[in-house]
């Protein structure tokens, strides 16, 4: 990966570092849509690691790796929980989860990004968008 | 009222026939909390109808949804709704990939959510 960054499991951190990724995804020449999906999977993938997966430990670290040039951006987010399957996280638009306040994070990954996996562990995020303008002809 | 603080305003409006809150700029994960206790204060105020005027909101993340759907489940404790006007495209469309465009009305002005 290009860059690998290290925090402690704090929001504001996060939000430091979600500040810093947009500027790389900005100096690659990526469209308002496609920003807007990194900023949410970046977003939802951190909060997850800290607030989930970190359990809010102050003492557990996210590490950020990110590869971000103007044909896609590859986003791996890990944290040092025990992991978990997101097979059993019931769908959010069901009919009987769509007023649950809560759930939506990996759902909204995945409509938004191009790619998003996790790794067998399951404390390990990666997604990938790929810059439409690049794309076209 | 007017509280600013990062990237987000929240501006409420009071009017005859309900509650008018303007969301400005992100409701990120880092603010998301500001709106859940904004929506809060209202549903225990019995504010009867909730109207957010969503036309400079930029931004929206799940957790600013799970606020705005906590107020609207709170809300049925004393028949109140909230309604959302005027998402930009982007917001919109993520009501629409969530179904959240079918449990929430969506009008195209706060004239219209509150006379409706």
């Amino acid at each position: 990966m290009a860059e690998t960054k290290v925090i402690q499991s704090d929001l504001k951190a996060a939000r430091r570092l979600e500040e810093q990724v947009l500027v790389e995804v900005a100096r690659n020449g990526y469209d308002e849509a496609a920003t807007f999906a990194i900023k949410l999977a970046l977003e939802e993938g951190l909060n997850n690691a800290i607030r989930h997966g970190n359990a809010g430990d102050p003492s557990k670290t996210v590490r950020l790796e990110t590869d971000i040039d103007p044909r896609r951006a590859v986003i791996v987010i890990t944290d040092e929980g025990g992991g978990f399957d997101p097979q059993t996280v019931p769908d959010p638009c069901a009919d009987e989860n769509l007023e649950k306040p809560s759930g939506r994070g990996i759902m909204l990954m995945q409509a938004y990004m191009d790619e998003v996996h996790y790794n067998q562990a399951g404390n390990q995020l990666r997604i990938v968008k790929r810059n439409a303008r690049e794309q076209r002809p | 009222m007017s509280a600013e603080f990062g990237s987000l305003e929240l501006c409420v409006e009071q009017r005859e026939a309900g509650v008018v809150v303007h969301v400005r700029g992100e409701v990120n994960l880092y603010e998301s909390d500001r709106l859940r206790a904004e929506l809060k204060r209202l549903v225990h105020q019995r504010v009867e109808q909730i109207v957010l005027d969503l036309a400079e909101m930029t931004f929206i993340c799940s957790d600013g949804l799970g606020a705005i759907i906590s107020a609207h489940i709170q809300c049925r404790h004393h028949a109140g709704r909230i309604s959302l006007v005027s998402p930009c495209p982007a917001v919109g469309a993520m009501l629409d990939a969530t179904r959240l465009s079918e449990l929430f009305p969506v009008r195209d002005s706060v004239d219209e959510a509150l006379s409706s």
